[in-house]
């Protein structure tokens, strides 16, 4: 089965190939571009040759840096579906505690482009793809609908065609970074409460 | 003096009246009408609560420590395979590093290669400091990753700021799972955490 994959770099090429790519992409750009490129090679032939964290895969569909993906969204509103959702998004007063108890979603932004025609939802979560929407799917199903029933053609979120249509509105992003790729959002979760007893302890015994 | 410019929810409604006002809205969606009932016990808590999010200054959303900020722009001809040859090269080694305050952020190319989506969630007390910091810290990186834009001025030119606000698009609502947790003070707390661990290992 075909699945989509992330279009990643050749892994042979040495950094000064990579330099020299570069070199002949940047050679029709106005001289501050090609400026900034020869300033910043420096850098780049260091964190070419020692890569903290590649991108790879998030699954069927988008990128992933350490633990954490990201999904990028763009469809078009279905009629009235802007007014409905500027409605429910003003009402919840940016209150989302169902997305806290899925816990797997470090942010999240609802767009409206183009006059109002189109909606891009954008968000970084943990984990694979399929996970992540059948979690989703599981936990908070008519939130989701109340949410993206607002797009065109929104299957609906018990439909088997639901997977489909998010994949085929996805759009891969062509680079990816998160500060932290080691830190799920439950991994912040401890991480915060480690240090909370931390500070309790030392003031009992400072 | 009036510091907030976002289009605000009106407080003085009653949980009662938003519902109404939102069975009236979701009345000719069947899938969402059916959604909607279903959701309403659950959603009157979400209802009552408190506007959470804010203005994070010039243009976006903040909630707590951490804003965002989307923007969409046209490449100049043949600079999505500039781009995508360069963010190919980085992988996801950027020099935003040097930059504590970017939480994440991507790159997506739109509408056949010929626009660019930049989305980032980053911490600050401002926009305006925000793209101050990024301005005087990593201004040849920041050019050569946006050379490939029209109209885009330079790091160094005053007027980027400008620009960048031009084809900002705010969000109409922004959730963070952490909104207490800068990138700078995750990284603080990661180190706690390692030295307890370590100490634990010692005396057990």
């Amino acid at each position: 089965m075909a699945t989509q994959t992330v279009n990643t770099s050749k892994q042979n090429p040495t950094v000064e190939d990579k330099i020299q790519q570069l070199r002949q992409l940047y050679a029709d750009t106005p001289q501050f571009a090609r400026t900034a490129l020869e300033h910043t090679l420096k850098d780049l032939a260091s964190v070419a040759s020692q890569p903290r964290s590649r991108m790879e895969s998030a699954g069927r569909t988008g990128v992933r840096q350490g633990k954490v993906s990201e999904l990028t969204v763009i469809a078009p509103f279905a009629p009235g579906g802007a007014a409905r959702l500027r409605a429910v998004l003003q009402a919840r007063n940016g209150n989302f505690d169902d997305t806290d108890r899925v816990g797997t979603v470090h942010d999240m932004r609802f767009v409206f482009l183009d006059n109002d025609t189109k909606l891009l939802f954008a968000t970084a979560y943990d984990g694979d793809w399929d996970i992540y929407i059948e979690d989703f799917v599981a936990k908070i199903p008519n939130e989701m609908d109340v949410l993206f029933s607002c797009w065109e053609g929104w299957p609906g979120i018990h439909s088997p065609k639901v997977k489909d249509w998010i994949a085929k509105h996805q759009i891969p992003a062509e680079g990816w970074y998160v500060a932290h790729p080691d830190l799920t959002v439950a991994e912040a979760g401890r991480v915060k409460r480690v240090g909370k007893a931390v500070e309790e302890f030392l003031d009992k015994v400072g | 003096m009036a510091m907030q410019t976002l289009t605000l929810p009106k407080q003085d409604q009653t949980v009662e009246d938003k519902i109404q006002q939102l069975r009236q809205l979701y009345a000719d969606s069947p899938m969402g009408k059916a959604a909607l009932e279903n959701s309403i016990p659950a959603l009157r808590q979400q209802l009552a609560g408190a506007l959470r999010y804010e203005s994070a200054g010039r243009v976006g959303l903040r909630q707590g420590k951490v804003s965002e900020l989307t923007l969409i722009f046209k490449f100049v001809p043949g600079g999505a395979k500039r781009l995508r040859g360069l963010l190919q090269m980085l992988q996801a080694n950027f020099s935003a590093e040097k930059v504590t305050t970017v939480h994440d952020m991507r790159f997506v190319f739109l509408d056949n290669d010929t626009k660019l989506l930049f989305a980032t969630a980053y911490d600050g007390d401002s926009w305006d400091s925000y793209l101050d910091e990024f301005a005087t810290k990593i201004p040849d990186e920041l050019d050569l990753l946006f050379s490939e834009l029209e109209e885009f001025p330079g790091f160094r030119d005053p007027s980027v700021k400008d620009w960048i606000a031009k084809y900002q698009i705010p969000a109409q609502s922004w959730y963070v799972a952490h909104p207490d947790l800068t990138v700078v003070e995750a990284a603080r707390q990661k180190r706690v955490n390692k030295a307890v661990e370590e100490f634990l290992d010692k005396i057990g």
